[in-house]
């Protein structure tokens, strides 16, 4: 006869969890107000968008916005590199295993999660009041936008390294920097090179949306023509951005396989 | 001693690195007309604007008015994350090229592909004039985005599955149905609810910055007052944000690390 074991009784998780969550769903949706009234008579207006959408003006789009887009790939290229290779060191502090000082380590660990709280297009704005309207905002915002999530991926990556070459380093006589630069760093370049195309690719989708505050890129002309409902305007705009983004995103990731 | 060479291709491979790197950057620095200068003169030019935002307006009306809106915000994120979720589960089957056909698959790859490259910026802007100014527009600029971003991330959870409960639910008996309820789903639920709770923390800061479009949420309430130049009430703004984010994502954070984890059972 085969024992089977008793089910366990459900973790508190599931018992004050599962409630929990089916409660906030349903006030959640209370609290966003789908009114079917306001639906219905909005869904008149379905027409304003649908006829423009699909009726895309492609010499307008090509001859206005190839400039703004161009910037936009720049702004990308710019700031990702910029805040990548910040987020290189600062990732090393913020690690247990590379940074055995708590209180320095608390402090990097901290700055960079709360960096991280902040959307990047609140860093958008603040930027555009802070340094003035224009692309170099908008490099700003991304820099703190790539450098928050750089900090985290590899500072989580260097936590789990391998401490052997550290301590053999360390035993041949290497200083603490001499030590993690020669024999923790190439451990985690790899990860690195695909942490940064991966941020790349996220700061590319992240510059369309920068010009809507003013931070330069082809947002801005999304922003001019969104206003007069001119969608017909924006469709081939919208379209030629997917395009770069699909080619850049192809590009990438044959990249990170031929390197890893 | 003798140190082997790195392999030639290798190292133009590293130097190739590194040229495209400095060319990339110093080639979008001069398009955006950046110097050096800009980037020394910055760092004063923030400084003053967070020395504008303290002390903070922490006066009764203001905080009527934000904590709301951040509070609309959390919603917008969590109903859009619901809505995503409900709809990206069963896609998510029909993506897995292990459990669906594989030309099903192809499809429904290539469709949840183009849901994820749109911003939920643009789905919002443009869902703006059927559904209205307000929350519902964002919610379901949220929604669709994560249909398409946990759509890929579940499908890959299921073709990462092991077969071996699979194959022995069919050699006992079992029908397709039955391995699907008892093989696959066992499996892959930790790991996708624990993309969910991982959704819901990035959807909580894109439905933060949907209200610069009028979709709803605390990203109006800021531009508005950095706008208006009433630096104080926009400090605060942006510190109760913060502080929810902080919160929701320790929570989340927690619950994650629990499911995945497994709770250790004593026999």
């Amino acid at each position: 006869m085969i024992k089977v074991p008793k089910k366990p009784l459900p973790s508190l998780l599931t018992v004050i969890g599962y409630p929990f969550a089916i409660a906030l769903t349903i006030f959640s949706f209370f609290q966003v107000g789908f009114n079917i009234e306001d639906f219905k008579r909005n869904w008149e207006n379905r027409k304003l968008v649908t006829d423009t959408l699909f009726n895309p003006k492609w010499e307008w789009a090509i001859e206005n916005a190839s400039q703004a887009l161009l910037e936009t790939i720049q702004i990308a290229i710019l700031a990702s590199i910029l805040g990548c290779f910040i987020a290189l060191p600062l990732s090393f502090y913020a690690s247990r295993a590379t940074n055995q000082t708590t209180v320095t380590y608390l402090i990097y660990k901290s700055f960079l999660n709360f960096i991280r709280t902040i959307p990047d297009l609140f860093w958008a704005m603040l930027f555009t009041v802070a340094v003035g309207l224009g692309p170099f905002a908008g490099v700003l915002a991304l820099v703190m936008f790539s450098m928050a999530i750089m900090g985290k991926l590899l500072s989580e990556t260097i936590d789990s390294i391998d401490l052997g070459p550290l301590e053999a380093a360390k035993a041949s006589g290497a200083k603490h920097n001499q030590a993690v630069f020669t024999s923790a760093l190439p451990q985690i370049l790899p990860n690195f090179t695909a942490y940064f195309l991966y941020i790349f690719e996220l700061c590319i989708r992240a510059s369309v949306i920068l010009g809507l505050v003013g931070a330069g890129g082809v947002g801005r002309i999304i922003e001019t023509q969104r206003i007069f409902l001119r969608f017909d305007r924006i469709s081939p705009i919208i379209v030629l951005i997917l395009v770069a983004v699909i080619t850049i995103e192809q590009f990438s990731v044959w990249l990170r396989r031929k390197i890893l | 001693m003798n140190i082997p060479k790195q392999p030639i291709n290798q190292r133009i491979l590293k130097y190739l690195i590194t040229v495209l790197i400095v060319a990339g950057s110093i080639w979008s620095a001069s398009g955006l007309e950046i110097t050096p200068e800009r980037f020394l003169t910055a760092p004063s030019k923030v400084w003053i604007l967070v020395t504008a935002m303290f002390p903070l307006d922490l006066s009764q009306e203001a905080i009527d008015r934000i904590v709301p809106k951040v509070g609309e915000s959390l919603f917008i994120a969590w109903a859009g994350t619901v809505i995503g979720a409900i709809f990206s589960f069963p896609i998510s089957f029909l993506a897995a090229n292990n459990v669906s056909l594989n030309s099903f698959s192809r499809v429904t790859k290539q469709v949840l592909n183009v849901i994820r490259a749109f911003p939920e910026l643009i789905l919002a802007f443009v869902l703006l004039p059927i559904t209205g100014l307000g929350p519902l527009t964002g919610t379901l600029a949220v929604g669709i985005h994560s249909i398409g971003t946990l759509g890929k991330l579940s499908s890959e959870v299921i073709e990462g599955i092991d077969e071996g409960p699979l194959e022995s639910i069919k050699s006992s008996g079992g029908s397709k149905l039955n391995e699907l309820f008892f093989g696959v789903i066992p499996q892959v639920m930790p790991t996708i609810t624990s993309y969910w709770l991982y959704r819901f923390e990035i959807n909580l800061r894109a439905s933060a910055v949907l209200g610069v479009v009028g979709a709803g949420g605390v990203g109006a309430e800021l531009i508005n007052q950095l706008r208006f130049r009433d630096f104080p009430r926009a400090g605060t703004v942006l510190v109760v944000t913060i502080l929810m984010v902080l919160i929701v994502d320790t929570i989340s954070a927690a619950i994650r690390r629990r499911i995945i984890k497994g709770r250790e059972i004593k026999v």
